[in-house]
């Protein structure tokens, strides 16, 4: 089975839509032969390869062999330096200007595994751009609860995938991670009877308060966080799971149905690096008030 | 024994990272065996660099379904925290109050949130 996939892919609704149509081709292959054919692709948004990572992952568990050929120089480079391309037989290459965060699958019991990712490959590195004390916790956290969330919620036996890219001259870093797991909207219907659509159901899960979580521990409040620090940030998160597509930018919210589902969650942020908010709070709380 | 309990949730979790639910339950089985017991705590954050609500609602938020909110208030006291991190952990406790007060509140905030839908979908 030959699949090629169009000129470019962004992380953008276009671009996730291009990869759910790959997906829907070649789902159903078992023991086959699949190749993926990049001679048409120009450009290729590195924190996309979670997304596509995930999905050849999927298909090799079906006992499929994966081939990407005709990879042009310059997507070739971009995604070796990242190590995408090492799961398929090309060697990683040096990153010389050290702006790739490397492509990575996690199970998840690897929380740990995963925290000494971040800290290595995004926290310490001295290739970030000049991100502010405070926008670094803030954006460390916001990793951590998107991870949390696909370890809680995803019930993923395949894995949990993250890739990203720094861009220092647009003072952006994208930062994604996929699982491939039971998605929100099937997750919604287990817990509370709700049938909704996939783009309704993400829309539900991102409102305050709002939890699929179920017996004693209370939850219900990752997803408002990161949709709060991204607003304040201007930056950008995105939610694609099943068929449903999500984005908030600055304060707007565009939901859609995608025309073919993601067989999971993919959460993709755009931070803006030059943000200089100190993110101290205004409010006055004490200790001694809390509980 | 003393009267005043000191756990660390650096040398539990064994990382400034308290990140993970399930490094959130470990600190709440130790808090569990202490309220349990009517004896009060003081919870240090000392060196954590980063908190989630994941963490939080499993190691503090899971009280509530437990304890009375007086008890917790009278037993548990913090240190060392940083002034956001106690702003989400105001959020992880105001969250649980809800979460536990209320069994009708879920169905309540669907509605509110869905409007007709919602009520068509739960029929």
């Amino acid at each position: 089975m030959k699949y090629s996939l169009p000129s470019t892919i962004r992380h953008n609704q276009s671009g996730f839509a291009t990869l759910m149509r790959f997906y829907a081709q070649t789902k159903a292959a078992l023991l086959d032969d699949i190749e993926v054919d990049f001679k048409a692709v120009t450009w290729f948004d590195a924190d996309m390869c979670a997304v596509l990572g995930a999905m050849l992952y999927g298909l090799g568990k079906r006992v499929n062999t994966i081939r990407l050929t005709h990879i042009q120089q310059n997507v070739e480079a971009v995604l070796s330096k990242n190590g995408f391309l090492s799961n398929y037989g090309r060697e990683k290459i040096p990153d010389t200007w050290g702006t790739t965060i490397p492509y990575q699958r996690f199970e998840v019991k690897d929380d740990r595994y995963f925290a000494a990712y971040i800290e290595s490959e995004i926290m310490q590195r001295s290739e970030l751009p000049g991100m502010s004390p405070g926008l670094k916790k803030k954006f460390r956290e916001s990793i951590f609860e998107i991870f949390s969330n696909a370890v809680l919620h995803s019930r993923t036996e395949l894995g949990i995938f993250s890739c990203g890219q720094f861009f220092p001259a647009k003072h952006r870093l994208d930062f994604m991670v996929a699982d491939l797991g039971i998605g929100i909207r099937q997750n919604v219907k287990d817990n509370t009877g709700l049938d909704l659509t996939a783009e309704k159901a993400i829309e539900w899960a991102t409102e305050g308060h709002n939890t699929t979580k179920r017996g004693p521990i209370p939850g219900g409040l990752g997803l408002k966080l990161l949709g709060e620090f991204i607003e304040l940030n201007r930056g950008q998160i995105q939610i694609v799971s099943d068929a449903g597509y999500w984005c908030r930018n600055d304060a707007k919210i565009s939901i859609y149905q995608l025309e073919h589902a993601f067989p999971g969650t993919v959460v993709s942020l755009e931070i803006n690096t030059a943000d200089t908010r100190s993110y101290a709070l205004s409010s006055e709380l004490s200790a001694e008030n809390i509980f | 024994m003393p009267e005043n309990l000191e756990l660390s949730i650096y040398e539990i979790v064994g990382s400034p990272l308290a990140v993970a639910s399930n490094d959130g339950q470990k600190v709440f089985d130790r808090l569990q065996t202490a309220l349990n017991e009517k004896r009060s705590v003081t919870l240090s954050f000392h060196n954590i660099t980063t908190l989630t609500s994941a963490f939080l609602n499993a190691a503090i938020g899971q009280l509530y379904g437990l304890f009375s909110e007086a008890q917790i208030r009278d037993s548990l006291n913090l240190q060392d925290i940083e002034p956001d991190d106690l702003e989400l952990l105001k959020r992880v406790v105001d969250t649980a109050k809800l979460y536990f007060r209320d069994p009708q509140r879920f169905k309540q905030v669907l509605r509110e949130t869905l409007g007709d839908e919602g009520d068509a979908t739960q029929s």
